[in-house]
């Protein structure tokens, strides 16, 4: 303990809101300083002198009048006081209770419907608005059948549509090889004709130069005989 | 019957449980008044208006239980704002107290005198005091309220409650020495 600490606790020791052990220490430190308990000496003379300050009671006692209330609402206030309890818990409950009753007459006098569905919550007053049924089993039954007669069809019209497609595509594909073929075979033709052409050319060139040296050696033999 | 009975009570409707509030808190505050302004006037109109704010505002008292700390809190603040709107005169009176007097020296003639002119010296030495230090004194030296409560009150923390008071009665030791004040001007018979 120091001096600042000391002097922190002597309010707490002159009004006796210190405990034992801690009056014990801050009397045992303010043995040791003479200033400290000089001070303390002078802050309880100034206490007990002003302890002969005189009391001075009012005059008068205050009343606080309870406000008027017109005669005509008496019997109201004494049949609202008699009804409503006066306790804050009792109160509050009695007000909901209260608001629950009001909400069940005003839901009953206006046909209230509350719903909550997939399209979220629903709150109408009056008549119901004609609500959509959901379909019976014959009926989705009929429109399975309906639908898998219409996938069967379009199936069917599809496979055709694609087979004659692809038939087309076939005789297309066969005429042009066909064609292809005629073509090939013709120029065959023609080369070969123009081959036998040029042979029979060539042949018949032979054949000349052949009568010409035979004609040369026959006239060569002759000369010499 | 507790406060907080009587405070519910009266929230339930029953208006002479305020009264009865009124009766046993009315010379308090009072006291509590009259110390802080010296004044059996002010005193008293402070009380009647601490009453009648707290007739108005009962219903806003968090916990019943508080009820006389609730009301020295309206006393304090009513106490804080009659200085402010009557401060000029009351700071005119109090320069003149500055003049400092002197407790006449006790010579045995009338002591009963010596006794009355010490006590009013008493107060006025209590009046020199800054606000804050001699609501402290007063709520803890007259109103026996404990440290917590009265750092409750003024919302302050308790460590400035004991510092204000500490500085208090140091300023208030000084005084009496100056005005030659002591324990032997009340002693003498």
């Amino acid at each position: 303990m120091n001096k600042e600490e000391a002097r922190l606790l002597f309010m707490d020791y002159m009004y006796g809101e210190l405990d034992q052990d801690q009056e014990q220490e801050l009397l045992s430190y303010i043995r040791q300083h003479d200033d400290l308990r000089q001070e303390l000496e002078e802050l309880t003379e100034a206490k007990s002198l002003l302890q002969h300050l005189p009391v001075e009671s009012p005059k008068e006692q205050l009343v606080i009048m309870e406000p008027e209330i017109k005669a005509t609402t008496h019997w109201w206030k004494g049949l609202f006081s008699s009804l409503i309890p006066t306790s804050t818990f009792a109160r509050t409950s009695f007000g909901l209770v209260a608001s629950v009753f009001l909400f069940v007459i005003l839901a009953a006098s206006t046909d209230l419907n509350m719903s909550l569905n997939d399209n979220g919550f629903n709150l109408t007053f009056g008549e119901q608005p004609p609500v959509q049924q959901g379909f019976t089993p014959e009926q989705v039954q009929l429109i399975v059948d309906q639908v898998q007669r219409q996938n069967a069809q379009m199936v069917n019209r599809i496979v055709t549509d694609a087979q004659v497609q692809q038939n087309l595509l076939l005789d297309e594909t066969l005429s042009s090889f066909a064609s292809y073929l005629e073509d090939q075979r013709n120029y065959d033709l023609q080369q070969i004709a123009q081959g036998i052409t040029s042979l029979e050319q060539t042949t018949f060139n032979r054949f000349l130069q052949t009568d010409q040296v035979l004609g040369e050696i026959i006239q060569t033999v002759s000369y010499e005989n | 019957m507790e406060d907080a009975q009587l405070v519910n009570d009266f929230l339930g409707g029953n208006h002479q449980a305020f009264n009865k509030l009124v009766g046993r808190w009315q010379d308090r505050i009072h006291h509590f008044a009259y110390r802080y302004f010296a004044s059996s006037d002010d005193a008293a109109e402070i009380t009647q208006k601490t009453f009648i704010k707290a007739y108005q505002k009962l219903d806003s008292l968090d916990d019943a239980q508080k009820f006389g700390s609730w009301l020295y809190r309206i006393a304090n603040n009513l106490c804080l704002d009659e200085l402010k709107r009557a401060g000029r005169k009351r700071g005119t009176s109090l320069e003149a107290l500055k003049t400092a007097p002197q407790a006449p020296a006790v010579s045995g003639a009338d002591s009963k005198l010596v006794r009355n002119e010490a006590i009013v010296l008493l107060h006025r030495a209590l009046l020199q005091l800054p606000n804050e230090q001699r609501m402290v004194v007063i709520m803890k030296e007259y109103e026996g309220m404990t440290f917590p409560e009265i750092a409750e009150i003024l919302d302050e923390p308790l460590n400035t409650v004991k510092s204000r008071l500490y500085y208090g009665l140091k300023a208030l030791k000084k005084t009496f020495d100056s005005w030659n004040i002591n324990k032997e001007v009340f002693n003498y018979e």
